[in-house]
């Protein structure tokens, strides 16, 4: 029987050392992306697509859809975000018994992605983008709708003194603009008084429908990366009393700490190793403090900060830490028991699968990585026709670092033309 | 205890070798699936627009001033699409006009055909065709009506669920008016729950 639970060991073993965490295995595609590698970008993806399990498949595919988008490749780009934002449509709200067991004695990654309110509502928005892009405007209006409901299911739903921060202002303007585009100016007012509160110099004076006005909306930064943190130790009992021997993230060395023995349910515990391991997010560097648009070979402006999507991500991570750490924990403690009540064969194989899990424990880091940290707009009234637009990122000292190539925007008479553009990192 | 699990393992595979299945589902009988658009909203919105325009009696106003000659319509390109739903208003249009045109109420020129046979005419006023059986220019018929229309919705989702209503208005307009000859619409709501575990 305990060759039999070697055996199994070292098959769960084998799985998991391909288990590397979300962040890890989505490091090259970020270089690539921020790079403007698209091609490589997608290269890699598809190859993550096609090895995912089924938990991630979909967020992959969500990330594939927006690189596509950044690519100019539209119609691949809507199906894969209409196949992410289906199934995740789909498993909202229900539990799968599945699921509980696994998180409760794997890992919190070994569930299907539920991905954070903001995401969904990018996604959305994202989608609306891809439509408008490829020149389908029917398409492109019942995205608006979508957004316009994502954003009174997600962020209708917080109290007033939680919403700012947890709103995504950049959804807003993009259905504002299609409102104004219609002739819906007071739908168009709502949204951009909701912006208002957050970023005043970002809406235009007044909602209108017949100025010509070329809108550019750009990327810049990085959205933050959730990191796995494990906290390892065990428990002794020295002379009566009983201590909690932990080795903390950082390199730290070992902390030794009292702890109430209640907290364990007989002595059989003590010296078990355990690992409580748990998210972080971490933000990354900068390398593009502003943007100018240049529009018609003529630098006109500086882009302002319309959405600050790393705090969004941080507030709702913060939201949802208290419930992360509480679940770790809960698994730490199913495991502990595991290991040291089960009798027999059965407890053998507890023990072999608790050291196993314990040894390879990894924090759930998934989250959608090729977002930005911050989108900003630039806006301007401009004759009908074709224009050619690029921008110019610089950095905090004002150094130029880099110059997107450029794009040509057809603007038609009394309307305001979206031009989307991803940034530098 | 081994039987058993041999059992099971065989059923199982038995049950994943079973051949794959198809049948025929009952288009009067069908119902929704969910509470977002579906086919059998299709077939109750143009069978209610067909009946309604039926009834309404134009075509047959329309012939008893012009010496029985029935309307010319046109459909605009597709229904004003205000849902949070991609769906082909189209279909609908087109279900519309080929039972109008099947129980002889009105006729059709088709908009999507204009390019074509622009081209064809084109093609055929060159010396590559025989002028004696070649399609003449000037003969298109113009339209007096356009069969228009919107569908819109507003969706509330609780939970696991939701709710969902539609309104669905079309009308036929006078060119040379503007005035509408016919409007009718169709509203329904809708709620359908997810089940709350999924395997």
């Amino acid at each position: 029987m305990i060759r039999k639970a070697v055996i199994m060991a070292l098959a769960v073993l084998a799985a998991a050392a391909g288990c590397a965490t979300y962040t890890a295995r989505m490091s090259s595609t970020g270089v690539y992306y921020y790079d403007g590698e698209y091609d490589l970008a997608i290269g890699e993806l598809d190859e993550l697509v096609l090895s995912s399990s089924n938990e991630d498949c979909c967020l992959f595919m969500l990330e594939r859809g927006k690189v596509r988008l950044a690519a100019g490749m539209y119609d691949s780009a809507i199906v894969d975000m209409q196949v992410a934002e289906r199934r995740f449509d789909e498993i909202e709200g229900t539990v799968s018994v599945g699921e509980m067991l696994s998180t409760s004695i794997i890992s919190e990654g070994s569930k299907e992605y539920h991905p954070e309110p903001h995401e969904k509502i990018l996604l959305n928005t994202y989608l609306l983008l891809s439509y408008w892009e490829s020149g389908a405007r029917g398409g492109a209006y019942v995205e608006r709708n979508r957004v316009v409901r994502r954003l009174s299911e997600y962020v209708g739903n917080f109290a007033a003194e939680d919403d700012p921060p947890l709103d995504v202002p950049f959804a807003r303007y993009v259905a504002a603009v299609l409102y104004e585009n219609e002739g819906m100016l007071d739908d168009a007012r709502i949204e951009y008084d909701r912006i208002e509160n957050l970023y005043p110099e970002a809406i235009p004076w007044t909602p209108n429908s017949h100025l010509t006005e070329i809108v550019v909306l750009t990327e810049m930064g990085r959205a933050p990366v959730k990191i796995s943190r494990e906290i390892r130790g065990y428990f002794e009992k020295v002379n009566g009393r009983t201590f909690g021997y932990f080795t903390l993230p950082g390199g730290a060395g070992q902390h030794v700490y009292p702890v109430s023995s209640a907290f364990l349910s007989g002595d059989a515990e003590l010296g078990t190793v355990f690992t409580f391991a748990f998210p972080e997010y971490v933000r990354m560097p900068r390398v593009a403090a502003r943007c100018r648009p240049v529009i018609d070979g003529v630098e006109t402006g500086t882009a302002v900060t319309l959405d600050d999507i790393e705090e969004t991500a941080m507030e709702e991570f913060k939201r949802d830490i208290g419930t992360i750490l509480l679940k770790s924990a809960l698994r730490t403690y199913l495991q502990l028991l595991a290991q040291n009540k089960l009798d027999g064969d059965l407890g053998r194989i507890a023990s072999v699968l608790s050291k196993l899990f314990s040894a390879v424990e990894r924090a759930d880091t998934r989250s959608w990585q090729t977002l930005p940290s911050e989108i900003a707009v630039f806006r301007m009234e401009v004759e009908p026709g074709s224009h050619e637009v690029s921008l110019r990122y610089y950095d905090a000292g004002g150094r130029l670092i880099c110059q997107s190539a450029v794009r040509q925007v057809w603007v038609e008479k009394g309307k305001k033309q979206l031009a989307w553009m991803p940034g530098p990192p | 205890m081994t039987r058993l699990f041999a059992a099971i393992l065989c059923v199982l595979l038995l049950a994943g070798c079973a051949p794959k299945q198809t049948w025929d589902i009952d288009l009067d009988t069908d119902t929704a699936e969910d509470a977002d658009y579906t086919s059998s909203d299709l077939l109750t919105i143009s069978d209610q627009m067909i009946t309604s325009i039926k009834a309404n009696g134009f075509s047959q106003h329309y012939a008893a001033a012009h010496g029985g000659q029935k309307p010319v319509m046109i459909l605009a390109r597709a229904l004003e699409n205000n849902t949070d739903e991609h769906i082909d208003t189209r279909m609908i249009l087109d279900k519309v006009r080929t039972a109008l045109i099947k129980d002889g109420v009105a006729q059709f020129v088709d908009d999507q055909a204009f390019d074509m046979a622009l081209d064809q005419l084109n093609m055929q006023a060159t010396d590559l065709y025989d002028d004696r059986k070649a399609a003449q220019l000037g003969r298109f018929v113009g339209a007096h009506y356009i069969m228009r229309g919107s569908i819109g919705n507003i969706r509330k989702m609780e939970g696991r669920e939701t709710r969902n209503y539609f309104l669905i208005t079309m009308t036929i307009v006078d060119i040379e008016t503007l005035l509408i000859t016919w409007i009718d619409e169709v509203e329904y709501k809708r709620g359908s729950t997810k089940g709350s575990v999924r395997w």
